[in-house]
């Protein structure tokens, strides 16, 4: 339902198509008949939230109940913003048009952390006061969830309750809460007391922080009964775990239009720089059977003739070999193109290529992360060189021309010869094209080096680690460009600034909320976007707050120091990580959840992986 | 292979999507439908479909068509109807499927209606707005060319048949334009028009109400 204001704006802003709703799939249903409205946020643009899978998943399982209707929200962008403020329109839902003051829950997905200004703008564009202590009502219950939920303190002080792991069933679980406490006339504070002893469920005024003198935490204390350690939730069974049937198809080009099939979650390497290889374990396969059905359903519902297998790692797919062949065998007819974007290096083996070849060959990527051996096993992983070059070589035989490497800078213990070595292995790839006989004859080879500045994030063996300072990353970059010596190498790089800002919230602390909410009184918002985001503006921010944000960007913690997310647990126990904190300085490798259990600690779910019989255990 | 002419109407949220994004929309329901859909042959092939003429976004359209092929001949209008409409969003509801009669390089006008209000005048001033800008010699516009050129363009032999008139809401026009691969006329250029003369913003909802041949027959 398009409302009448909105309507007159329009035929005045970039691509209205983001703000009319009306999609084939999309749910309506009647206001007066359901007994909950969860208005689920995304804090970024329509295309970029419509391509991601959790809102997809979290929008059909809602609606599924008759009595809940879940409506999509996305962030303005800034013309429609502007005009939004001008008119006075307040932020509404695209399934009603509903301004989302008149929902019982607004819900976010921190998917990263530079959307955190965004979604404090979304409050104030819908009318809702920021802080939660300032809605004191049992109403408008603002909630989040997804990765950076992990350490979500620097929001902690705008939203009422944070889910913590996967939340298809603790979400509903507080839905049918606030229902009853409706129910009885029971007050917002007697709700939230009783949520935070709902598994899964963090309720940050329910804890108090007190500080050192040196400025770190001294500790974290839970209030009213809160558990002192709040538990990620997991799905123990994903055969049986809610599938949507259906995906709501957008009209307007967005960022990955397909059907998406999650095949697992978590990831069996352990990495050692990445949160989502942690924060998801272990790993949770379905079933061959389930896939091949969810994806034909979805091909059928939807008319995508692209369906994409979804999960941190596709190659480590158990029977990533018998699954192409199922879904083979109606793709084809059907004219549906299978494609695995998350491929290792070591998991393109020809099986796979001839199974996947349906799907464009413009290019290729693959992410080595580092440019040395050495720098491999200390960020644990586990790629060699040769495995590149074969791998390689498999590609420009099939035909490939075009590679794109992906690595970080900036990780601990790098050297200069480690920079360096990023541009020399782009070197020895296009060697390894030359030295293809099948390779593509008449076209040129391309390689594409493209490195971000590694941010640590909290519950990796990184966690206590500093952020590498500006000077030092625009160095290395500088290093990379002069050890290239062919034109067929472009390299590209992220800019090191957001990476800071990223670092600061992402192991931030409480206080840091200070600095949000005066970042939405200056109209920060799109932090994301290059267009909008000045780190000289947050700088000015921070001094005028007086908080140093390298104090989190760029300090070197200590293992006993108490971490600003110490009350969380996804599983994986502090020992673990110190031990494989320890091991990346002295460049040891550790083994991958299948080769051998390193309990890690998420055996006590006693599911998935740490369950699996391992081949060299038979 | 029959080629037949689908009959639409684009409408509600479907207004806000540009012509390429109807495209993906209508190759999207093509493939989603299950009907047999003549594919182009080629690297990469899809469902081949062309539009008579292009349909502003923000305009609504009552009688657009798009033609397309199918490789099977005994299947019935309501079977297409049916199957596609399934897989459309409600915006765009098909109404009719016929054979092509007249080609697409035909369509020489465009009929349009449109209702306009403005925040800042009266109905009764836009309403002689319009009026004298009607009356005037010459209407004339000024467009850049591809070289970035300024070109000064009569759009007067480019209006046909219209009828003004102000209803209790708004300002009502349903006017004739030169329409067409040759020559395309805008209806919002006569907004434009105004609202630079006189420092305005004009509301308007625009329909394209049907399209025509050179002998102004309706295009079927
Ligand atoms: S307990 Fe062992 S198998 Fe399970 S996730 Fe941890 S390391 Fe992997």
């Amino acid at each position: 339902m398009i409302n009448k204001e909105v309507e007159k704006l329009l035929l005045k802003v970039q691509k209205p198509g983001r703000y009319v709703g009306g999609e084939m799939n999309s749910i309506v249903k009647d206001k007066n008949k359901v007994n909950l409205r969860f208005a689920f946020c995304f804090p970024d643009t329509y295309e970029v939230g419509m391509s991601h899978l959790g809102m997809k998943i979290l929008y059909s399982l809602f609606n599924s109940f008759e009595d809940i209707w879940c409506e999509r929200v996305f962030a303005p962008w800034v013309d429609m913003e502007a005009l939004m403020r001008q008119n006075h329109i307040p932020l509404f839902a695209l399934e009603s048009g509903d301004p989302i003051s008149e929902f019982d829950f607004i819900g976010f997905t921190l998917q990263y952390e530079l959307s955190f200004t965004n979604i404090l703008n979304m409050l104030q564009l819908g009318n809702i006061p920021v802080k939660s202590k300032d809605r004191t009502e049992l109403k408008n219950i603002v909630c989040a969830g997804g990765p950076c939920a992990c350490n979500p303190e620097p929001i902690a002080d705008f939203i009422d309750l944070f889910f913590i792991g996967e939340g298809e069933e603790v979400d509903l679980e507080v839905m049918d809460l606030y229902r009853q406490c409706k129910k009885n006339n029971e007050t917002k504070q007697e709700f939230l007391i009783k949520a935070s002893q709902i598994k899964g469920v963090y309720v940050p005024s329910l804890y108090e922080v007190t500080y050192n003198e040196d400025y770190t935490i001294k500790a974290i204390t839970p209030l009213h009964n809160a558990p002192p350690k709040v538990e990620k939730r997991l799905m123990t069974n994903m055969d049986k775990s809610y599938y949507p049937e259906n995906f709501v198809v957008p009209m307007i080009e967005i960022v990955h239009d397909r059907a998406m099939e999650e095949i697992f979650r978590g990831c069996i390497r352990g990495c050692r720089f990445c949160q989502a290889g942690f924060l998801y374990r272990p790993v949770r396969e379905k079933s061959v059977e389930v896939i091949n059905e969810q994806c034909h359903t979805l091909c059928n519902n939807t008319g995508y003739d692209e369906v994409s297998l979804s999960s941190l790692s596709s190659s480590d797919y158990t029977q990533i070999g018998g699954l192409l062949t199922q879904l083979n065998e109606w793709a084809k007819e059907e004219q549906v193109s299978i494609s695995l974007p998350s491929l290792r290096v070591d998991g393109f083996d020809d099986e796979i290529i001839s199974k996947i070849k349906t799907v464009r060959k413009s290019g290729l990527t693959f992410a080595p992360e580092a440019g040395t051996q050495r720098m491999r096993d200390v960020i644990n992983k586990n790629v060699r060189e040769d495995e590149l070059m074969q791998t390689c070589s498999k590609a420009f035989n099939n035909g490939w021309t075009k590679v794109k490497l992906y690595f970080m800078i900036g990780l601990p213990t790098e050297t200069d010869e480690d920079v360096q070595g990023i541009a020399e292995l782009g070197q020895k790839v296009i060697n390894t094209f030359y030295s293809c006989e099948n390779r593509p004859k008449g076209k040129a080879v391309s390689v594409t080096l493209s490195t971000s500045s590694f941010v640590p994030k909290p519950f990796t063996p990184f966690q206590w680690e500093p952020q590498d300072s500006e000077e030092s990353l625009k160095a290395k970059q500088k290093l990379i460009k002069e050890s290239i010596h062919s034109r067929k190498i472009t390299y590209n790089y992220h800019d090191s600034s957001t990476s800071f800002l990223e670092a600061v919230f992402a192991r931030g602390d409480r206080r840091l909320c200070k600095v949000m909410e005066l970042a939405l009184e200056k109209g920060f918002h799109f932090d994301g976007w290059g267009e909008c985001f000045s780190l000289e503006k947050w700088l000015k921010l921070f001094k005028e707050c007086g908080i140093d944000p390298h104090f989190y960007a760029n300090r070197k913690r200590s293992f006993d120091e108490v971490l600003a997310w110490e009350h969380l647990d996804y599983g994986v126990s502090k020992e673990f990580l110190i031990k494989e904190c320890k091991k990346a300085y002295a460049s040891q490798t550790t083994e991958n959840c299948r080769q051998k259990c390193s309990n890690c600690g998420a055996n006590k779910w006693k599911v998935g992986v740490c369950f699996e019989k391992r081949k060299n255990m038979v | 292979m029959k080629s037949v002419r689908i009959w639409f109407k684009k409408d509600g949220a479907t207004r806000y999507i540009s012509h390429l994004d109807l495209n993906r929309v209508m190759t999207r329901a093509l493939q989603h439908s299950r009907l047999p859909i003549w594919h182009t042959e080629g690297f990469n092939p899809h469902p081949f479909l062309t539009f008579a003429l292009p349909l502003s976004l923000g305009f609504r359209g009552v009688r657009e068509c798009m033609d397309i092929k199918l490789t099977e001949d005994n299947i019935c209008e309501k079977e297409i109807i049916d199957k596609l409409n399934a897989s459309l969003p409600v915006g765009i509801r098909i109404f009719k499927v016929t054979d092509p009669i007249m080609k697409a390089g035909k369509i020489t006008y465009a009929k349009f209606h449109m209702k306009m209000t403005c925040d800042t005048i009266t109905l009764e001033e836009l309403f002689f707005l319009f009026r004298n800008l009607f009356a005037r010699e010459t209407i004339e516009i000024e467009k850049k060319n591809k070289k970035g050129v300024v070109k000064t363009l009569d759009l007067k032999p480019d209006i046909g048949e219209y009828t003004l008139e102000k209803t209790n809401n708004d300002v009502t026009l349903e006017i004739i334009l030169s329409a067409g691969s040759v020559q395309n006329v805008n209806p919002t250029l006569l907004i434009a028009i105004l609202e630079k003369e006189n420092n305005i913003e004009i509301n308007y909802d625009i329909t394209r109400m049907d399209l025509y041949n050179e002998e102004m027959k309706a295009f079927v």
